[in-house]
């Protein structure tokens, strides 16, 4: 891969217990584009996700190896701040997950734990990151309503401004659509083409033409490993390993 | 093969001919359990009806607004004054100072408990919780005359430590594991989502939990601290021992140091030496109806506020009140600014001037600080205060149980436990007490816990929700909130007086059974819950009928559910004084009850007399309420062992 890398993983394992669900994964995710990350269920893919943003340290049981670099810096180095980590890479989930709060709320939380307490700059930052979740013109009127009044694939746009709000580098996003319906999808994908002028996105997708339509570069996962990872062109056109092939023409998954 | 289809024929034509007296047996089981699950309601308008009856005289000679407004409570007196304010205010403001106490403790104990604390510790901590709930309260009130009042005596410098303050204080403690739980229980069910929303934004532990998941949970906090008040109001036997009980308002009325008198404590002291039928009589059926009225509405609203959350989460969001945002920062703001008065009030008032020096500069401290320190020191901070509550809660526990078994070791002997009170408790043993309080639960448990598991199995097995389960499951939430003392009373009205028994073995078993009934049903119902529908469906498929599948295939898994629900009203009705008091009770007794129709001793009435009539029996008095705390708290422990295993088990 040519372009400048923001993340890279050397040979990191993850074990849940003693049930290892990543082996020695390796990769690199290029800057300013979409990464997809497929495979059947199961294989790894958003436990990997949930690397990047150290998510995982919330489970207790989770033992973890290798070295996962962001902008060359290892996020476990001692000394890290994970709540830093977080903010610099943020996190769209399967399920929208507004709080129970108003839209602006919402939106504002961000900004506002990491210190911003001006209204007028508060204001601003809510409209922008509306604005760019291309939700600005749906809620303009009701920014003080409660967020769990939107529709589902409102929710998740709203989840996804909440990320903007805080300017991440990286958005992680774990299926973000496979709770939505066809419209509420076609909204969230044509959003990410557009986000990754100024972002890096990393999504875990089910649905290989989602990864298809959206990503510059796919990575294919399968039992904790990652098996191939190259332009989503080729991965999709001419791939290497057989079980990506099999897994593409959809002969198993 | 020929054998078998014989046998099949066999049972079919059996069933064919037994087919409407089977028709007929289901429907009188049914409507059997029918009556049992009405028989919280009905218990519940008997109750209120016996009170308005006998307090009826009261309110029509005094007339009700003089009655609830008149300042001055002298039922003995020459002109005897019949006014209920002073005990109102009295209720009121030990209610309130209980809160101030048990509510930022309870709630740094629950964030502690579901947020902070790891898998080790929490398995210590829930489990010392609850032993904090088993604890009696007349073990409490006993603590709290002995030490507590002493403490605050000494350290105030007062004539008399029997104090708002104590009672306060007191009342705080027993409310703590209510308020605890309840919020633990919100808390802990916020969706994972919003946790991992928040801290996936770069938002730290501590924002994570102030600003989200304490918001989220907030209706189920603010119903644990409404169960917590009426836990409070309802207490009878715990603050009539460290109240000083003084009918009067305190002067100023923010004087923690006054002696005050709640409703409760009126009815424990003076139910015992009224003649039946006066006017004072009626006038403390009065105080019953007033006392019942406003635990109903406290309970009720808890009650309505968690059964609105739970729909809430099962039907799935879109709930909309909220407060417009510009509306909560002024609401804020007014909330900070009467704290803030509240507190000058307090401190010019009441505290010494060395007390006061030390909150205002912490305060000050507080408000110049927050805006310059980082948000890593203000998690420090704030984790700091939460890991505090849940020592000091800890602490509390701690402090309580060492006292009362370092200074109840020594009373322990074979002879204590076997032989009978002489010289009126201060010598000899507690046999009679120990004998009498297991005649007591034995009978309440039999009595309740067929018409418990009966309501239970007609709620959940044979009723879809409707009017008729919302009815009867109201009349078991009012049942449950109804103070101790108000059972006490009915019982002496109702059993004692009208049916005539007499003050018996049989009338405290009763007045008992209908106290813990509640219990018995929610825990059942609990139980029944949790088995799975399939198991239902899969009995019915095969033609069984509903009986059938009840009694062979539902009740069965529900045992272990069921026997912790009977366990725990064990242990409640064990370490219960108001109902019995004037029910089934006499303070020393040479000999056993002959029958059900004699009266009894009992432990936690024994441990009352001795401690605030009976100078100079303080070994005996420590082991008394020693054997008492080992008898609750064992059935507790039992429970609670009994409940974890099957649910580890059933878990697989």
């Amino acid at each position: 891969m040519s372009e400048s890398a923001i993340i890279t993983t050397n040979n990191v394992n993850l074990w849940y217990s003693d049930k290892q669900a990543l082996e020695s994964v390796s990769m690199t995710i290029p800057k300013n584009k979409v990464t997809a990350l497929i495979g059947p269920s199961g294989c790894g893919k958003s436990t990997l996700l949930r690397c990047f943003n150290r998510l995982n340290d919330l489970i207790d049981c989770v033992k973890i190896s290798g070295e996962i670099l962001l902008d060359n810096e290892n996020i476990h180095a001692t000394g890290t701040d994970v709540v830093m980590l977080r903010k610099k890479v943020g996190m769209v989930f399967q399920k929208p997950n507004p709080f129970p709060k108003s839209i602006y709320e919402n939106v504002a939380y961000g900004p506002r734990v990491h210190g911003v307490k001006d209204k007028t700059e508060l204001d601003k930052i809510v409209e922008q990151s509306l604005h760019h979740a291309a939700l600005w013109d749906e809620v303009r009127d009701r920014l003080h309503d409660s967020a769990l009044g939107l529709s589902g694939g409102q929710q998740q746009r709203l989840c996804i401004a909440r990320t903007l709000a805080v300017e991440p580098e990286v958005i992680l996003m774990d299926e973000p659509c496979s709770a939505l319906d066809p419209i509420a999808t076609a909204k969230i994908e044509n959003l990410i083409n557009l986000l990754k002028q100024d972002y890096t996105v990393i999504i875990v997708t089910h649905n290989m033409q989602q990864a298809a339509r959206v990503s510059d570069y796919t990575g294919f996962m399968y039992l904790g490993k990652l098996i191939e990872c190259g332009k989503t062109v080729e991965i999709f056109e001419h791939p290497k390993e057989e079980l990506t092939e099999n897994y593409i023409t959809g002969r198993f998954g | 093969m020929v054998k078998f289809m014989k046998k099949m024929n066999g049972v079919f034509n059996a069933s064919e001919g037994t087919t409407r007296f089977s028709f007929l047996k289901e429907q009188a089981i049914k409507t059997v359990f029918f009556f049992t699950a009405f028989f919280a309601v009905i218990v519940v308008l008997f109750i209120l009806l016996f009170l308005l009856q006998d307090g009826y005289v009261i309110f029509e000679k005094v007339g009700v607004l003089a009655f609830l407004f008149g300042d001055s409570w002298a039922p003995t007196a020459v002109v005897p004054l019949y006014g209920i304010l002073p005990l109102i205010v009295g209720t009121l403001l030990v209610t309130l100072g209980a809160m101030v106490f048990a509510v930022p403790l309870s709630i740094g104990c629950a964030i502690y408990i579901s947020e902070l604390a790891s898998p080790r510790v929490k398995q210590v901590l829930k489990p010392a919780v609850e032993l904090l709930a088993g604890i009696p309260s007349v073990v409490y009130g006993f603590f709290g005359l002995i030490v507590l009042t002493n403490f605050i005596r000494v350290v105030f410098d007062l004539p008399t430590g029997e104090t708002w303050l104590a009672a306060s204080v007191l009342l705080g403690i027993m409310a703590l594991p209510t308020i605890i739980s309840v919020s633990e229980d919100a808390i802990s069910s916020v969706p994972r989502e919003y946790k991992e929303g928040s801290l996936a934004i770069g938002a730290n532990r501590w924002q994570t939990i102030s600003r989200v998941l304490v918001p989220a949970a907030l209706s189920g906090i603010a119903a644990a601290i409404i169960l917590g008040i009426g836990r409070a109001i309802g207490e009878t036997m715990a603050v009539l021992m460290v109240a000083g009980n003084a009918g009067i308002i305190p002067d100023p009325l923010w004087n923690i140091f006054s002696s005050v008198r709640t409703l409760t404590a009126t009815l424990g002291i003076e139910m015992g030496e009224v003649s039946v039928g006066s006017d004072h009589y009626s006038a403390l059926f009065g105080v019953a109806v007033v006392l019942l009225i406003i635990t109903l509405i406290v309970n009720i609203s808890a009650v309505t506020i968690l059964r609105r959350l739970k729909e809430g989460r099962t039907a799935h969001h879109a709930r909309k009140p909220f407060i417009p945002s510009s509306m909560q920062e002024s609401l804020k703001r007014v909330g900070e600014v009467s704290v803030i008065a509240a507190l000058i009030l307090f401190l010019l008032e009441a505290a010494p001037w060395y007390f006061a020096a030390v909150i205002l500069l912490v305060c000050g401290a507080f408000y110049f600080g927050r805006n310059r320190l980082s948000r890593k020191h203000i998690e420090k901070i704030a984790f700091g205060l939460i890991i505090a509550a849940a020592v000091i809660v800890i602490a509390i526990l701690v402090i309580i149980l060492q006292n009362i078994i370092l200074n109840g070791l020594p009373a322990l002997s074979w002879e204590f436990l076997t032989q009978p009170p002489q010289n009126l408790g201060r010598a000899g043993g507690i046999f009679p007490a120990i004998i009498g309080t297991l005649y007591l639960v034995t009978g309440a448990i039999a009595i309740a816990l067929p018409l418990g598991v009966g309501a239970a199995i007609y709620l959940i097995e044979y009723t879809r929700e409707g009017r008729i389960t919302r009815l009867i499951r109201t009349g078991v939430d009012l049942l449950n909130g109804t103070p101790s003392i108000v059972f006490g009373l009915f019982g002496f009205a109702f059993i004692v007086l009208y049916l005539g028994i007499g003050v018996s073995l049989l009338a405290g078993q009763i007045t008992l059974a209908l106290m813990v009934l509640p219990t018995v049903i929610r825990t059942t119902e609990e139980s029944l819950k949790n088995i799975p529908q399939s198991l239902r469906e899969g009995s019915l498929a095969l033609g069984a009928t509903r009986w059938q599948t009840i009694s062979r295939v539902v009740l069965p898994p529900a045992v272990p559910g069921i026997v912790t629900g009977a366990i725990l009203s064990i242990g409640r009705a064990a370490g219960e004084t108001a109902p019995i008091m004037f029910t089934a009770v006499i303070f020393s007794s040479r000999f056993l009850p002959n029958s059900v129709f004699q009266p009894v001793m009992a432990l936690p009435y024994h441990l009352f007399i001795l401690a605030t009539n009976v100078p100079g029996a303080s070994t005996n008095k420590y082991g008394t309420a020693l054997v008492l705390l080992m008898i609750v708290v064992g059935f507790y422990s039992v429970a609670i062992i009994v409940r974890n295993h099957f649910q580890n088990k059933s878990r697989g």
